[in-house]
Parts: structure tokens; sequence; C-alpha cells
């Protein structure tokens, strides 16, 4: 199609030439490049070109007007919903990545640029904002209808299977989280797991469901730590998995990745895990992600882990296999991703 | 000079620059504009006058600029004028001459490696 051949548009604003120059020389050459030097600069051209920007790369300091303030003039005038802003400062303070985050960036790029980084981001926000804006064309209300009833009925079992396990809720969608920011990043990394944006969706929604066996196992072993309740426990893999197969949908790839999911979140890569002891890339990688996410959650996640520890610990404890065997390459993925975890997570 | 010596002259990081920008063509294509930025002079004008705002936007474009470019010494020391700056001091008297030492040596540096 003629469309296809027009190239995406993205706008930079930086108040140093240097900084604009490096970035679009990055990505000029997918993109169609747009230059602002100061916030006012962004504000008129956004006002010119509104949705036909696929992608705003935003500094904070800069003088005239800074990036809040044209994050809350994008606000104010809803641009904000429709065109998506990657924050790109050295001011690595939490407060000032909350604050962007607040204000509806959807991603943070540190300096220094990593050529790599800058691309690989880039092009995932603007992928992203693609499925947003198809399901939110209103010729597809039927189909967003169904989506927002299928989240409903997701946050629901969510709640189920976490108050089953007494667990505090927001671990779900935390692992949701990890999981989605992995195997969009993965891409970057790795060409093996040709995983597409469907793909990532189903696998990131599938995620929640990793633990419904849990309903099949008897509730006094629930809260036991025998020999015998931790075997009945772990059978809450096959249970989850045997549940959803009775469905009879396996045609359905939510389906058909839930059940990947469910039977083979606790393996681990060097095959010491359950309940197949799958070794390596026999393990489905829609659960080698999920099990690496629910980990790292449960080692930072102060709600569900009185001894929590820090993100910087967490990544070196899972790096020196101190909590698991996981793919190499994900546990490269979850490295690079390190840095944006920490604003994403409740 | 080959871009190698060059940030072992400036007390920078080749290594680290060359994995992030990947080619030393793209790397030579922004040292080269560095000389034309009028961060440095904007930061001497704007202490000049008192204008903390202007001086501390100064200081930070610099840091931004010499961290995406690996010159390390450079970075370091606007970082540390930066901070003074950010908390709404005027008082880098002390800081200063670091920072004018190496942006020289920086500009210095490029010269050599175009001679």
């Amino acid at each position: 199609m003629f469309s296809d051949m027009v190239k995406n548009k993205v706008l930079i604003v930086d108040d140093s030439s240097m900084n604009r120059s490096i970035l679009s020389d990055i990505l000029g050459d997918e993109y169609e490049i747009l230059e602002a030097s100061d916030g006012l600069e962004a504000i008129d051209i956004l006002s010119k070109e509104g949705d036909n920007i696929s992608l705003m790369l935003l500094d904070i300091v800069m003088p005239r007007m800074d990036g809040f303030s044209v994050l809350s003039k994008m606000n104010e005038n809803h641009w904000i919903e429709n065109i998506p802003v990657i924050i790109i400062s050295s001011e690595n303070a939490s407060l000032y990545v909350e604050r962007a985050y607040d204000l509806g960036a959807l991603d943070y790029i540190q300096r220094p640029f990593d050529t790599l980084v800058v691309r690989r981001r880039s092009q995932n926000t603007i992928m992203l904002n693609g499925r947003k804006k198809s399901v939110g064309n209103s010729n597809e209300n039927k189909l967003s209808r169904n989506i927002q009833n299928l989240n409903t009925v997701i946050d629901l079992l969510t709640n189920l299977i976490e108050r089953k396990k007494v667990d505090i809720s927001g671990h779900t969608e935390n692992v949701c989280a990890i999981t989605d920011s992995i195997l969009n990043n993965l891409g970057g990394i790795s060409f093996k797991y040709k995983l597409t944006e469907e793909d990532i969706a189903t696998i990131t929604i599938a995620s929640a469901l990793r633990d419904i066996g849990i309903f099949g196992v008897d509730e006094k072993f629930l809260m036991s730590d025998t020999d015998e309740a931790i075997a009945e426990i772990r059978k809450h893999t096959l249970i989850g998995a045997e549940m959803l197969t009775k469905l009879n949908d396996e045609t359905n790839p939510l389906i058909q990745r839930a059940i990947e999911i469910t039977r083979s979140h606790h393996e681990r890569w060097d095959g010491k895990g359950y309940p197949e002891g799958l070794k390596g890339d026999r393990i489905p990688i829609s659960a080698q992600v999920v099990a690496l996410a629910d980990t790292y959650d449960s080692l930072t996640n102060k709600k569900i882990n009185s001894q929590a520890i820090t993100h910087e610990e967490a990544i070196n404890k899972i790096m020196n296999g101190e909590c698991g065997a996981f793919n190499p390459v994900l546990m490269i993925v979850l490295k690079s991703i390190a840095d944006t975890l920490p604003a994403k997570l409740k | 000079m080959t871009v190698e010596q060059f940030y072992d002259y400036i007390c920078g990081d080749y290594a680290g620059t060359k994995g992030r920008l990947m080619t030393d063509e793209r790397i030579l294509r922004f040292v080269n504009k560095f000389p034309a930025d009028g961060s440095y002079q904007l930061l001497l004008d704007s202490l000049d006058s008192a204008n903390v705002e202007e001086a501390f936007r100064a200081a930070h474009t610099i840091k931004g600029v010499a961290q995406n470019l690996g010159f390390t010494a450079l970075y370091k020391s606007s970082e540390a004028v930066t901070e003074i700056l950010r908390s709404g001091s005027l008082d880098v008297a002390a800081k200063m001459p670091e920072l004018t030492k190496y942006y020289n040596l920086t500009i210095d540096g490029i010269a050599k490696l175009n001679a």
C-alpha cells in the first residue's frame, strides 16, 4: 500500500543541537525527523502536525519551556493520548522519571545514548501506540469492547488467584508489566524467538493465568510446607494446563499460550525445574519469560516479600544464578531494561 | 592522531563510546561539531551576568553532550558545576577551573585530530 512507503515522523525536542543531531543520525534512516530546540517550538510543531507525529523524544531541561511543561500542555490538549513520548535526559533521579511517567510519558532513555537502545525503544513505542490506535478505531468498537470484557474477566480471575495464595494484590500486574517489557526488548537482542506484536500481547495477558491451577489443589496443603504439601502444590502447573485444555479451545492463541505458561512456568533453564524437568529452549519462551518476571517481582516487591531487596541487588542475584536458572539471553534483556522497571511497577 | 588516541588525550572513554555509537565515522562527525556548540561561552556569559538559571542550563547541556560523546573528564567536571548551579548557587569558583581545563583540552585535541 502507498501509505506503507511514507516514513513515520519523529519529533526530537532538545535544546542542544549536538544531542539532536546524534539522535537524528541514529534514527534518520528509518524515520522522517523533525527538530525543536525548546518546548515552545515543540508545541508549535505539535499544533501543526498533530497525529502525524508518530513519536516524540523529549528532553527535560530546556530554556523557555521545559519538558514537563510540554507534557502538561499535551495533557491539556489531549495530544498525549495519541502521540507517544519518550523522555531523554541525563536526569536519572527517580523523582524525574516518576513525574514524567505521571504526565503520560511512555518510556525513558538515559544519556549517554546507545544506538541500539534508542532505535529499539523508538520502534517499540511506535508499534505499541499503533496497536492502541487500531483498537481505538471507531469501526472496531465491538472488538474493543470484547477486549475490555476479556480484561475484566482476567482481572477477576487474577483477584481470585491472589486471594487463594494469600498474595497481596499487584504482583500479577507487575509480572504482566515485566513480561511485556522483556518481550518487547527481546527482539533487539536475539532474532531467535520470532514473536509478533500479537504474540507479545497474548503472552502478557496469559501470564496472569499462570497459577490458575491452584484452585485444583486441596486447601489444606496451601498453608503447609511438608514434603507432601510441596508435592501437591507443585501439581498446580499440570492441573492449570488441564483446566485450560478442557476448554477445547486450543486453536485460540490465548489458550495455547496460557497452557504453555501454566504448565512450564516452574521449569528451569538447567532442567532442574518441574513438572517435566524441561531444559533450555525446550521450555516454551512464554513460560521462560514469565518465570523470570515472577522471580524478579518476588525479590523486589515489598508487598509480598518482607525481606525485599533493591532492584540492583535483584538483577545481580539473578545474573549470578542465585535465584534459579534462566536463559542467558533473557537475563541480558532484563539487565538492559532494569533502569526502566522501578517506575513501571507497583 | 587516531580517534582512539584523541580519546586518550582528552581523558575520555573510547571503548564505551564506540560501543554505543558503533562507528568511528559517526563519532568523528559529532566530535567535529563540538567546537561550534555555544554552551561553554553561554556558561561563561551567564556566570558574568549572574544569571543562575541560564548558567545551569548551559552547564547541563555541556554535561549532556560530553556524556553522549564519552568525554569523561569534561563530563565529570561539568557535572560538578551543574549540581552547584542546580541548587541556585553561583559559587562555582572552586569547580570552574577543572571544567575550563578539560574544555580547552578537548578543543585542543579536536584540532590535533584534524591536523
